[in-house]
């Protein structure tokens, strides 16, 4: 049986230089793509010297066969780039996509010194094309869009350049038609603009109406970018507080971008004792933690949870250091100096976050749905002995009766009867942003309840809050963000100043704290869904954007850091290896030359270098000698030229090679 | 003798002294027969012209046995093929089975007839010229016999000088009644000869070699270049550095000859033009390195 071959078909040399510009420019678009997102400079810029090199060489060796040195050479560095790759991935706590970016920026550095064929250009495309994927990972904005379309772009172009030309197919553009769709995309996009509503560009009210706002407003309290909490001392937020009577505007500007497997609400600070009309927190203690916070540090996983996910958040404005997060962590990294945990296992740093900053959080999707809550039974004391969870304040009288009438047919369990009272704030009050002031001496609680039955969400959770506790359930308030503005295929939120919300966090016995959302529109059970199937599936863990944190950290301690050395040794010595080849070739085969033919060829490689313009390779030497030259020659250099070019022609072509005290005369003249 | 077309006839004379045969292509009137006529007369040694027409007998280029009365028996009267030099002229008029028992001949140096292997003159060289195949009542040779001739040049038009010159030498009768023969018969052979003794280098093979297979490569091209063409292209490129006074072939040479020896054998596809498919790929095919050692 004859054996079976399996092989690629032939691919014919690229020899359009065009096509190979077009290949270098889209690597270029790939590497801008990482050094503006990314903000990894070393690597790429390194890589991208040494790919104009390759592309060089590559051109210019493109007609010869490929060398088996240079190859074990190039398959060396491949390895190196591995090892490399290997030991930047454990060592980068993260996230595995610059080290991926990074491992295929070496491969295209690599393999641009063996771009022989139209094939091996092409992989270059596809290799740049995983680059850019790799840096839309970090990717916030649309110009990225203008980074893809600039890789289309060449794309095309080494096609057109490659194939077209080729085929010497004559492309003409049909410049009418052309210019009618162009014409007719731009008038439609703009009639498609006007009839489109564009809700998130809406502002929230309009200016006109949002004024009456304006008595109220006390500007040196007003925190722009935590609207509902009011800031003092301690940029932490350890003595901050909420007041009802009052809030700050709040704006579209994005606060930041959450890249995320699922939409969750981010919390921030909690709140647990209520006095007044303002929030107040009553544990003050905290534990100092570092930047990375392992999983051993945190509360053990919920039972049946659901796997974990990965949060990325960059920050847009100047943020008190809280650490807005998805609820429950399984660990976090948070680049800042000092990292705290306070009472209520919320992050906080003294530092204020910096627009451009990036943390990254693991947290569990809890299984807590509806039928899970209701095996839950009654808690009638307070967790961690901490009697404010219960602390009814000064709640009116009427207000706990309503809580009773509200919640009197639903009390079989203790789900039952949180939904009951939720769903009654959800259908029975307005949500508004438009809210005047409390009146001076009016409780805010009753005032809600029973004068305006409208309100913004601090309202609702506040009035929730306390009626719970009223029925002898703890609760308490979480402020935060709410999702944003989530896009399932890019797993990214943006979050705006108008997302900022508060919402309750009830204690059940077996589950801990279940956020529950009373505001209108929003999802009552406000616990972390299973929105997005393929982020909570195996899989995608194995992916190390998608799984930041302990595991691989593990392996970096373990010394798979001494990948590096070793790669860097393997290269260093297949480098050497191939350059004493290299010159034993070059040796031997000068031993064999006729004497005369090495000095004449390099004197005449010098001679072109002198004058400016090296011969191409299809050129012969007569016609490199009545070629055009980039300055006209002196009389005594051209006729030198001609003995030259008559000498290399009965060399190379007669074999007849002049006596090296000949080429010494001429060289002599040169000079 | 011919006005402004020195390098069809520089490539005709080449052709010569190359040892092939050349096929001369263009519209009526150009001076294809002229050249013909003129290259054989300043050689010397026998010329014979054979004009072809659709009712041309393979016997009538060959010769046949007459029946000789007077001695009862046959004898053989030789055809025009047996000359030094023959012009074949329109040879794309004759029938498809006139034209091959003219280019065997053409190809083998000697014609069988009736069971009687005859060689033929020495030196013996063919001019064909042939009118381009849109004309009517033609019979377009095959590839498989355009290839037998070692290069085809076109004549082009004449400039409006030339074409005065020509008005001018002809004012009073044709000067081709007034030219003499300036190289012997011998004087032929020995050129052929030293063509032979040309050296072609490595450098030179590898670059021919290298030019049919870019040759092969192209789409356009539906019927390649055949080994013979490169043997030809050699040898015709032999034959020019003699012309040059060089012992040795230059890749200029082959460069130049690409397109006379080449274009006529190549089948195309579409309206691709053979010359220029083929000057594109002359233009950028990389030459072997300088360097042999």
């Amino acid at each position: 049986m004859a054996p079976v071959r399996l092989r690629l078909p032939a691919s014919p040399v690229e020899s359009s230089l065009e096509g190979r510009a077009f290949v270098f420019s889209a690597f270029s678009v790939a590497v801008l793509a990482v050094v503006l997102y990314g903000e990894d400079y070393v690597v790429p810029i390194i890589a991208l010297a040494a790919t104009a090199i390759g592309h060089v060489v590559s051109y210019r060796e493109r007609a010869q066969k490929r060398g088996i040195r240079r190859q074990v050479l190039l398959a060396g560095l491949v390895f190196a780039a591995l090892a490399y790759f290997l030991a930047d991935s454990v060592g980068a706590i993260f996230g595995g996509v610059l080290p991926q970016a990074n491992f295929a920026i070496l491969l295209v550095a690599v393999t641009s010194f063996d771009l022989k064929t139209r094939r091996n250009c092409y992989s270059s495309m596809w290799i740049s094309l995983a680059i850019l994927y790799l840096a839309a990972v970090y990717a916030w904005d649309y110009p990225f869009g203008v980074l893809l379309a600039l890789w289309a772009i060449c794309l095309a172009g080494f096609w057109a350049a490659s194939h077209l030309r080729r085929m010497e197919a004559r492309v003409t553009l049909p410049t009418k038609a052309v210019a009618t769709a162009l014409g007719g995309a731009l008038a439609l996009g703009i009639v498609a603009f006007f009839l489109i509503p564009q809700a998130n560009l809406e502002p929230s009210g309009p200016v006109l109406v949002s004024l009456p706002n304006f008595v109220g407003f006390r500007g040196e309290m007003e925190n722009p970018a935590l609207p509902l909490i009011q800031l003092s001392g301690d940029p932490s937020g350890a003595t901050s507080s909420v007041d009802l009577h009052y809030r700050g505007r709040l704006g579209n500007a994005p606060v930041m971008y959450v890249r995320t497997g699922a939409p969750a609400y981010w919390r921030g600070l909690v709140f647990d004792k209520y006095e007044n009309g303002v929030w107040t927190a009553s544990k003050h203690s905290y534990t100092v933690l570092q930047p990375y916070v392992p999983p051993r540090f945190l509360p053990p996983a919920p039972p049946n949870n659901n796997g974990t996910f990965v949060q990325v958040f960059r920050v847009m404005r100047p943020l008190p250091g809280v650490i807005s997060a998805a609820y429950p962590i399984q660990s976090l990294y948070a680049p800042v100096s000092a990292l705290r945990e306070d009472a209520y296992g919320t992050f906080r740093t003294p530092d204020v976050l910096r627009p451009g900053q990036t943390y990254s959080v693991v947290s569990y999707l809890p299984n807590i749905t509806a039928t899970e809550l209701s095996r839950d039974p009654y808690v009638f004391n307070p967790p961690d002995e901490n009697q404010a969870y219960l602390d009814r304040g000064t709640l009116s009288a009427e207000a706990r009766a309503l809580a009773e009438r509200v919640t009197h047919d639903h009390s079989s369990n203790q789900y039952e009867l949180v939904m009951a009272l939720t769903n009654y704030l959800q259908q029975n009050f307005q949500y508004t942003q438009q809210l005047g002031h409390v009146p001076a001496g009016r409780d805010p609680i009753d005032w809600f309840l029973f004068d305006v039955k409208q309100g913004y969400c601090e309202q609702f959770a506040t009035t929730e809050v306390m009626l719970l506790r009223s029925l002898g359930i703890p609760a308490r308030l979480a402020t935060g963000y709410s999702t944003g503005d989530y896009n399932p295929v890019l797993d990214q939120a943006v979050v705006r100043e108008r997302d900022a919300h508060a919402w309750v966090e009830v204690w059940f016995a077996n589950h801990g704290w279940v956020p529950v959302d009373p505001s209108p529109g929003f999802p009552a059970l406000a616990a972390t869904q299973f929105p997005n199937h393929w982020a909570a599936a195996g899989i995608a863990r194995l992916i190390p954007h998608l799984t930041v944190g302990a595991p691989m950290a593990v392996l970096g301690s373990l010394g798979a850091l001494a990948a590096i050395p070793v790669g860097v040794a393997i290269a260093l010595l297949v480098t050497l290896l191939w350059a004493w080849a290299r010159t034993r070739r070059r040796r031997t085969a000068a031993a064999r030359a006729t004497p005369g033919e090495s000095e004449l060829l390099r004197l005449y490689e010098r001679v072109q270098r002198r004058l400016g313009r090296r011969r191409a390779p299809p050129e012969t030497p007569l016609e490199y000698f009545h070629g055009r030259l980039p300055s006209p020659l002196p009389e005594g250099e051209r006729e030198l030229l001609g003995e030259l070019t008559e000498a290399v022609n009965e060399g190379a072509y007669a074999g007849r090679w002049p006596e090296p005290s000949r080429v010494r005369e001429l060289s002599k003249r040169l000079s | 003798m011919i006005v402004g077309k020195d390098h069809v006839v520089r490539l005709a004379a080449a052709g010569l002294v190359a040892g092939g045969h050349v096929l001369l292509q263009d519209l009526p009137g150009t001076g294809k027969t002229m050249l013909a006529r003129a290259l054989a007369t300043s050689v010397g040694g026998t010329f014979r012209r054979i004009q072809c027409t659709p009712d041309l007998l393979p016997s009538d280029i060959t010769g046949s046995s007459v029946f000789n009365q007077k001695d009862l028996t046959f004898e053989f009267v030789a055809g025009p093929i047996f000359a030094n030099f023959v012009l074949a002229d329109e040879v794309n008029r004759a029938t498809p089975r006139t034209q091959s028992a003219l280019l065997e001949a053409m190809g083998e140096g000697q014609v069988t007839i009736e069971g009687v292997t005859r060689m033929l003159g020495r030196p013996f060289f063919v001019i064909a010229t042939q009118n381009p195949a849109e004309f009517h009542g033609t019979y377009p040779l095959p590839e498989s016999q355009l290839d037998r001739f070692i290069l085809a040049a076109e004549m082009g038009p004449p400039t409006n000088a030339e074409a005065m010159e020509v008005l001018a030498r002809r004012e009073h009768g044709d000067p081709i009644a007034e030219l003499r023969s300036v190289v012997s018969l011998p004087d032929v052979i020995e050129l052929q000869e030293g063509c032979l003794r040309v050296v072609a280098a490595p450098a030179i093979r590898t670059y021919i070699v290298s030019l049919m297979e870019a040759v092969r490569s192209r789409p356009e091209i539906a019927l390649p270049a055949s080994m013979r063409s490169g043997v030809y292209l050699q040898r015709a490129a032999q034959a020019w550095a003699l012309f040059q006074g060089r012992d040795f072939v230059l890749p200029d040479d082959v460069k130049l000859l690409a397109v006379p020896v080449l274009a006529h054998r190549l089948g195309m596809r579409g309206r691709a033009k053979a010359s220029d498919v083929l000057q594109e790929v002359v233009s950028a095919l990389p030459l072997p390195p300088l360097r042999q050692h």
